[in-house]
C-alpha cells in the first residue's frame, strides 16, 4: 500500500470524509481551511476559504453537491462543492464540533460545544439539495442537552429514525430524530473518557465508537447493544467500518502533551486493522509522525485516508492482498 | 473480576481492628473433657454445650474438639466462641472446675488467657499451644505441585489486582486467581512457595492451598519489609516505623513497644523475639547539616541455611546470632568481630572435606585497623571456630558471594593502588570443600567489577566490569562482561579459574542464572538508552573451539533481545522461561511484561497499564531421591514420547477451538446481519 | 613595326612569363601551406596517439590496482571466513576463481547454516529441558500425597 500524501494543510487535520464514488476527499484542518482533494492522484480540487477560525468538522451530501463545515468560528457553513461557493452561514454561540448529513442529504446536524452558561446542543436544520434554492434559517429540530453530559459526536441513523449521540462521560444515547425525544442513553465507555468518534456503517443499522479508553465499540442503533469490542494499546480518536471486507479501522496516539518521553515509539502513531467480526487485531500501518485524529473509509472500500495532527492526510489505496486475505 | 465477591474484607478489619482488641476474648478452652472415639464426639459435643449454654450463648458450629488422628479419639480439650467476650468471662467463672462425671472435670480458661500466659515464657515446654484458627480445615497447602502438566504458577500486581495465573507452554496464561486490593504495598511468596504474602497497614497476612484462602496473619503495623526462613517456619516483619504497643493489646505486649522488628513463629502465629533497627556507621548529616539517607541493610537478620540460627550484624563490632525456636542469644554473647563491615552466611550446610559433623557457616570481613591488615574469615555455628582467614591489602571495599551450595565463596575485593587512585578488582575464591579451604585468586582484572555472579549449583561464574567514569559524563561507561569456568582436572576435583571469553562495548549490568546454571542472561536494566537482554549457554551442545578444549564449558550467545524499559528480570523454577518486566514502581513507560524461553525466544508481549510486579511460584526441593530423578532420566524417551502427543493434541484441539469459535461468531454476525437487513427493507417499504 | 611586334611578343612573353611565374607562386604556397596542414595533422594524430596511450597505461594501472585491492579484500575475507565462521571449507576455495561477492554470499550461506545448526541444536535442547522437568514432576505428584500426610 504505497500512501499518497496529501500536502496543503498547515495544521493538525481535523476530519477527513469520502465523497460517496469515492473519488474526492475533504478534509478541514485547524488552519481554518477547507480542502477536497482527487482520491486517485492526490491532486487539490479545491479549497473553501471563509472560517474565521479552526475547523473541527466536515461532512458531503450524498450527491457530492453541498458541503457543510463548522468549527470554532461558531458557525456551520454550506458550499458548493463544485464552484467554491459559500451558499449559507448559520451562527452560533459556541464553536461547532460536529456536522453530519442525513443518509438522503435531507437533513443537516450539528452539534455545539457547551461554554459558560451554554449547554451543549444538537440542531437540525431541513436542506434543499439545489444547490442555486435558498436555504432555511430555521431549526426543524434543537436538543437541549441538560440533564446528559455534554455531546461529542452525533449522527442520523438509517432512514433518519434516531439521532445517536456520544459523550463526554463515555456514554451513548439515541433520541428519536422526529421529536428530539431522549430514547435510551447507555453507558458504553469507561467513565469520564470521552466517545470521540462515531462512524456508520453502510446500511446505518449499526456503528462503530472510539473513545478515549483505548477501545472501540461496534453498537446496534435498535438496541444500542454493544457488538464487538476492539481492544487498542493507545488513546482512540476515531474508527471506521469498511465496507466489502469485515475490518474496521482505528486511529489514534497518545497527545504530545501526554506523552512522558520523546520517544517516538511512545506515541503509537499507526492505524489499525482489526477483524469486525472476531475482534483481533490484523495488521497496523505507520507513517504519521503525530496522533491519527480521523480515519474515513471509501464508499467503494478500495482504499482508506487518516488525518494526522502532524497536518498531513494519508491515502492508502489497498493492494490486492488485502482482498485475498480471509 | 467476579473473584472480588470472595474477599471478605469485613473479616480483614474485623482482624486488625475489632478482633485484636476483643476478637479473641470471646473464646474460651476447655480442658479435662472425656476422651471419646470420634464417631461418639458428637454426643459428647451435645452434652458440654448443654452446660456452656448455662453461663451464656454458643452452639456446635462455634464448638471445635479436635480429633487425634493416630487413635481416631477425641483430645480431652476443646475451643468454644461465646457471643460476646462477657458471656466468655462468666463461662470461666461459673463453670471452671466442674465436673461432668465422676472421673472427669472440666477446666474452663479464656483463650486471651492462655495466649499470654504462653507469650511469656512462664509456661513449660510441653505445653501445646493452642491454634488460633481450628475451625478451618486444613488445605493441602503443596496443591499446585500436583499440575498434571508440570506448570509453572505465577503472581501478577497490577493497578489495584493481584492475579495468581498458570504459565501455559502455549498461548495466554490461565488465571487461577484475581482480586482486588489483595495488598497495599506488594505481594512476595514464602521461599518455597507454599504462601503468597500480601502487606497491609496493620501487617501481613498469608494465603495459600487450592481456595487461596487466609492461612496465618501477623500484626505488624506500618510494616514495610518482610523476610521469611528457608525453610519457611519463621518470619521476619520490619517496620521503620517504631511499634507503638498499648497495654492490654491481644497479639502484641509491651515488649514489642518501640521495635522496629519482630521474629515471627509460622505455626503458632505468635511473635518471638523483637528488636530495634540499628543505625548504620558513619555520619547522620553532611557537613550542611542536612539528615543522610543510610542505605538500609536487608534482610539484617540473615538466616542460616538450615533456619536454626539467625543472625545479625553489629557493624564495626560484632555478630549475634539467636538460636531458634527459643531466639536466645547463642552462648548468651555476641561474637566480636572488631570492625565488622560484611558477613554472609553459606547459603547450604557445606561438607567440607575431613569434618564429621557440619556444622554451619558464615563468611565476613573486616577493613585494614590500625596496622592490622584487612581480613576475610569463615566461622562455624555453633562450635564458633575459624576455619579459614585471609589477611587482605589496600581494600577499598568487599564483596562476598556464596555459590549456592556452599562450595564456593568469592571475595570480590576492590584494591585501589598505594596513591589511593586508581581501583582494580581482585576475586579470592575459597574453596570451602576442599581440605584447609584453599583460596584461588583471579587478579587479572583492569577495570572495577560491579556485578558477579556464580552459577546456581556450578562452578563457572559470570561479572561485569567497566571503565572509570569521565567526570561530567552525560552516560554511563561502557561495560565488558567476563565469562569464567575451571579448567578440566583429573578426577572429581576442580581445576583452576580460567578466563573463557570477554565481550567488551556492552551496556550490561545485571547478571541472571538460569536456576539450574548452564544459561544464562546477561541484561541492562534500568537505563535509559539501552535494554539489551543476551541469553548464553556455557554448555552449547556443538563444535567446541580447539582453544577452548581444556575449559569445563562450551559458550555460545544464544540469541540477543530488545526488552524496552526492562526494570526487572526473573527466571521460573524450572529454568524453562524468563520474564522481564517494566514496573511503574520505576518508571510510567510501556508497563508491561514479556516471556521469553531459555533461549531468548520471545514468546508473549503483554504491555499492561500500572503493572507493578511479577513473581514466579518458587518450588521446594525435589521430592524426589537420586535414584528416582536416575530412572527418570534413564526412561525419559517414553516420557518424550507421551509429552510430544500430548502437546500435539492440545495443539490440534487449541486450533480446532479456534476455528470453531470463528466459525461460531462468523453464523451469528451473519444470523444477526440477515435479521437487520430484512427489517430494514420492511422499514422502508413503510 | 616589326619591333613593336617583337615588344609585343616580349610584352606577351613577359606576361606568360609572370603569368607562369605568378601561378608557379601559388602553387607553391599552396604546397607549402598543404604540406603545413599536413605536418600538423601528424603531429595532432601523434599528439592523440600519445594521449591515448597515456589513457591506456593508467587504465591498466587502475585496474591492475583494482584486481589489488579487491584480491586483498578477499583474502581478507576469507580469512574471515576461516576464523570467524564455522563450517566453510577453506581449502576446497581457489581464491583466483572468486569475487567478493561470492565470497559474501559464502560467508551469509555459512552464516545463515550455523544459525539454523544452533537453533535446531538449541530446539533440542529445549524440549529434553521441558520433557526432563515435567517427567520429574510428574513422578513428584506420587509423594504429594504423602506429603501431606507428614
Amino acid at each position: 500500500m504505497r500512501p499518497i500524501l496529501l500536502s496543503g494543510h498547515e495544521r493538525a487535520l481535523t476530519q477527513v470524509k469520502f465523497s460517496k464514488e469515492g473519488d474526492l476527499i475533504f478534509s478541514v484542518s485547524k488552519d481554518h481551511n477547507a480542502c477536497a482533494w482527487y482520491a486517485n492522484n492526490g491532486e487539490r480540487f479545491g479549497v473553501y476559504k471563509g472560517h474565521q477560525g479552526a475547523l473541527w468538522t466536515v461532512d458531503v451530501d450524498p450527491n457530492t453537491v453541498l458541503l457543510a463545515t463548522g468549527g470554532a468560528d461558531n458557525t456551520i457553513r454550506l458550499w458548493e462543492v463544485k464552484t467554491g461557493k459559500l451558499l449559507k452561514t448559520w451562527e452560533f454561540g459556541t464553536a461547532i464540533k460536529r456536522v453530519e448529513f442525513s443518509e438522503d442529504g435531507r437533513l443537516l446536524l450539528g452539534v455545539t460545544e457547551k461554554r459558560q452558561g451554554q449547554l451543549s446542543t444538537v440542531i437540525v436544520y431541513e436542506i434543499n439539495p439545489d444547490p442555486e434554492a435558498e436555504q432555511t434559517s430555521e431549526q426543524s429540530l434543537r436538543i437541549v442537552c441538560d440533564e446528559l453530559p455534554k455531546v461529542t459526536v452525533a449522527g442520523f441513523s438509517y432512514l433518519s429514525k434516531y439521532i445517536i449521540t456520544g459523550h463526554e462521560d463515555g456514554s451513548v444515547s439515541k433520541w428519536d430524530a422526529k421529536t428530539g425525544e431522549l430514547l435510551q442513553n447507555v453507558f458504553v465507555h469507561d467513565a469520564d473518557l470521552q466517545v470521540t468518534d462515531l462512524q456508520w456503517s453502510q446500511d446505518r443499522t449499526y456503528f462503530i465508537t472510539a473513545s478515549k479508553d483505548k477501545t472501540a465499540k461496534l453498537m446496534t442503533v435498535d438496541e444500542l447493544e454493544v457488538l464487538k469490542t476492539y481492544v487498542a494499546d493507545t488513546p482512540l480518536n476515531s474508527a471506521a467500518i469498511t465496507p466489502v471486507k469485515d475490518y474496521v479501522i482505528l486511529g489514534g496516539g497518545q497527545a504530545a502533551m501526554d506523552v512522558t518521553t520523546t520517544s517516538a515509539r511512545q506515541g503509537k502513531f499507526e492505524a489499525r486493522f482489526y477483524h469486525k467480526v472476531f475482534e483481533e487485531e490484523i495488521g497496523r500501518v505507520r507513517g504519521h509522525f503525530g496522533p491519527l485524529n480521523y480515519v474515513a473509509v471509501s464508499p467503494t472500500g478500495t482504499c482508506y485516508c487518516s488525518g494526522g495532527e502532524d497536518g498531513y492526510v494519508r491515502v492508502h489505496h489497498f493492494d490486492p492482498p488485502y482482498f485475498d486475505f480471509k | 473480576y467476579e473473584e472480588e465477591d470472595d474477599i471478605d474484607y469485613s473479616d480483614l478489619y474485623e482482624q486488625y481492628e475489632v478482633q485484636m482488641e476483643e476478637g479473641l476474648d470471646a473464646f474460651v478452652v476447655l480442658d479435662g473433657l472425656p476422651k471419646v472415639p470420634a464417631e461418639s464426639a458428637g454426643k459428647l459435643t451435645n452434652f458440654v454445650l448443654k452446660r456452656l449454654n448455662t453461663a451464656g450463648k454458643t452452639s456446635s458450629e462455634r464448638f471445635f474438639m479436635p480429633i487425634d488422628e493416630a487413635t481416631n479419639m477425641t483430645g480431652g480439650y476443646a475451643f468454644v466462641e461465646y457471643e460476646t467476650p462477657a458471656q466468655a468471662i462468666a463461662a470461666v467463672k461459673s463453670l471452671n472446675g466442674t465436673a461432668l462425671d465422676k472421673k472427669h472435670v472440666m477446666a474452663v480458661n479464656k483463650l486471651t488467657d492462655i495466649e499470654r500466659y504462653g507469650r511469656e515464657g512462664r509456661i513449660d515446654e510441653e505445653y501445646k499451644a493452642p491454634e488460633i484458627e481450628p475451625f478451618v480445615e486444613k488445605d493441602h497447602l503443596r496443591w499446585w505441585l500436583g499440575d498434571h502438566e508440570g506448570r509453572d504458577q505465577f503472581v501478577m500486581y497490577r493497578g489495584d489486582n493481584v492475579g495468581v495465573f498458570w504459565n501455559e507452554k502455549d498461548g495466554q496464561p490461565d488465571s487461577i486467581v484475581d482480586r482486588q486490593h489483595w495488598t497495599e504495598s506488594f505481594v512476595q511468596w514464602s521461599p518455597k512457595g507454599t504462601y503468597l504474602t500480601s502487606i497491609h497497614a496493620q501487617g501481613v497476612q498469608l494465603w495459600g492451598g487450592p481456595s487461596w484462602s487466609r492461612q496465618k496473619r501477623f500484626a505488624h503495623p506500618g510494616v514495610n519489609l518482610i523476610d521469611f526462613s528457608p525453610d519457611e517456619k519463621y518470619l521476619t516483619t520490619w517496620s521503620h516505623r517504631p511499634l507503638q504497643v498499648d497495654e492490654g493489646h491481644p497479639i502484641l505486649s509491651v515488649e514489642e513497644d518501640g521495635k522496629n522488628y519482630i521474629i515471627w513463629d509460622l505455626a503458632t502465629g505468635k511473635a518471638l523475639r523483637s528488636f530495634v533497627t540499628l543505625d548504620m556507621p558513619g555520619p547522620s548529616t553532611d557537613p550542611e547539616g542536612n539528615p543522610i539517607k543510610k542505605k538500609l541493610q536487608w534482610p539484617a537478620f540473615k538466616w542460616s541455611a538450615d533456619s536454626k540460627y539467625v543472625a545479625r550484624m553489629t557493624p564495626g563490632q560484632g555478630i549475634s546470632v539467636y538460636e531458634l525456636p527459643r531466639m536466645n542469644l547463642l552462648d548468651k554473647a555476641s561474637i566480636k568481630i572488631e570492625g565488622v563491615v560484611d558477613f554472609e552466611w553459606a547459603p547450604a550446610t557445606p561438607q567440607r572435606e575431613g569434618i564429621k559433623t557440619y556444622e554451619q557457616l558464615f563468611c565476613y570481613w573486616t577493613p585494614e585497623l590500625g596496622s592490622n591488615p584487612a581480613k576475610v574469615g569463615l566461622m562455624t555455628v555453633p562450635s564458633k571456630e575459624i576455619v579459614r582467614t585471609r589477611n587482605l591489602f589496600n581494600v577499598t571495599d568487599a564483596k562476598l558471594h556464596w555459590q549456592s551450595e556452599a562450595a564456593f565463596v568469592c571475595v570480590k575485593v576492590d584494591r585501589h593502588s598505594k596513591s589511593k587512585k586508581s581501583l582494580a578488582t581482585n576475586l579470592e575464591i575459597f574453596r570451602v570443600k576442599e581440605k584447609g579451604v584453599p583460596v584461588e585468586v583471579v587478579d587479572s582484572i583492569k577495570d572495577t567489577v560491579i556485578n558477579f555472579a556464580w552459577e546456581p549449583k556450578g562452578d563457572r561464574f559470570v561479572l561485569i566490569t567497566a571503565g572509570e567514569i569521565p567526570a561530567g559524563a552525560a552516560v554511563p561507561p561502557k561495560t565488558s562482561v567476563s565469562f569464567f569456568c575451571p579448567e578440566k582436572a583429573k578426577g572429581n576435583q576442580i581445576g583452576n579459574f580460567k578466563l573463557i571469553r570477554t565481550v567488551d562495548k556492552k551496556n550490561n549490568n545485571a547478571i541472571h542464572w538460569s536456576p539450574n546454571g548452564r544459561f544464562v542472561l546477561v541484561a541492562t536494566v534500568l537505563s535509559q538508552q539501552s535494554f539489551d537482554l543476551d541469553f548464553y549457554d556455557f554448555d552449547f551442545e556443538g563444535e567446541k573451539d580447539e582453544k577452548d578444549k581444556d575449559l569445563t564449558a562450551n559458550l555460545q550467545l544464544m540469541s540477543t533481545a530488545d526488552h524496552y524499559g526492562v526494570t526487572d528480570i526473573e527466571w521460573d523454577p524450572s529454568g524453562r522461561y524468563v520474564a522481564t518486566s517494566a514496573s511503574v514502581w520505576k518508571h510510567r513507560m510501556e508497563n508491561g511484561y514479556h516471556l521469553y524461553d531459555f533461549k531468548g525466544q520471545l514468546l508473549r508481549e503483554e504491555p499492561i497499564e500500572q503493572f507493578k510486579q511479577f513473581a514466579w511460584r518458587p518450588r521446594p526441593a525435589r521430592l524426589l531421591s537420586k535414584e528416582e530423578q536416575k530412572a527418570v532420566r534413564k526412561n525419559l524417551r517414553e516420557y518424550s514420547r507421551q509429552f510430544d502427543e500430548a502437546d500435539e493434541a492440545r495443539r490440534n484441539t487449541a486450533n480446532r477451538e479456534i476455528v470453531e469459535q470463528r466459525r461460531r461468531l462468523l453464523d451469528e454476525w451473519l444470523a444477526w446481519r440477515e435479521k437487520t437487513v430484512q427489517y430494514l427493507r420492511e422499514e422502508r417499504e413503510d | 613595326k616589326e619591333h613593336l611586334d617583337t615588344i609585343a611578343r616580349r610584352e606577351v612573353i613577359q606576361k606568360k612569363k609572370e603569368t607562369a611565374a605568378n601561378a608557379q607562386a601559388a602553387r607553391e604556397r599552396e604546397e607549402a601551406t598543404k604540406k603545413k596542414m599536413r605536418a600538423q595533422q601528424l603531429l595532432e594524430a601523434e599528439t592523440q596517439r600519445l594521449a591515448e596511450e597515456q589513457r591506456e597505461r593508467e587504465a591498466r594501472r587502475l585496474k591492475a590496482e583494482q584486481q589489488r585491492v579487491q584480491r586483498e579484500e578477499m583474502e581478507k575475507q576469507i580469512k574471515e571466513l576461516k576464523q570467524g565462521v564455522k563450517g566453510v571449507d577453506i581449502d576446497s576455495l581457489d581464491i583466483d576463481e572468486l569475487d567478493t561477492g561470492r565470497i559474501r554470499m559464502i560467508k551469509l550461506q555459512a552464516l545463515e547454516k550455523e544459525k539454523n545448526e544452533i537453533g535446531e541444536k538449541l530446539r533440542i535442547t529445549g524440549k529434553r529441558l521441558d520433557h526432563l522437568e515435567r517427567a520429574y514432576r510428574r513422578e513428584e505428584i506420587k509423594h504429594l500425597g504423602e506429603d501431606y500426610a507428614a
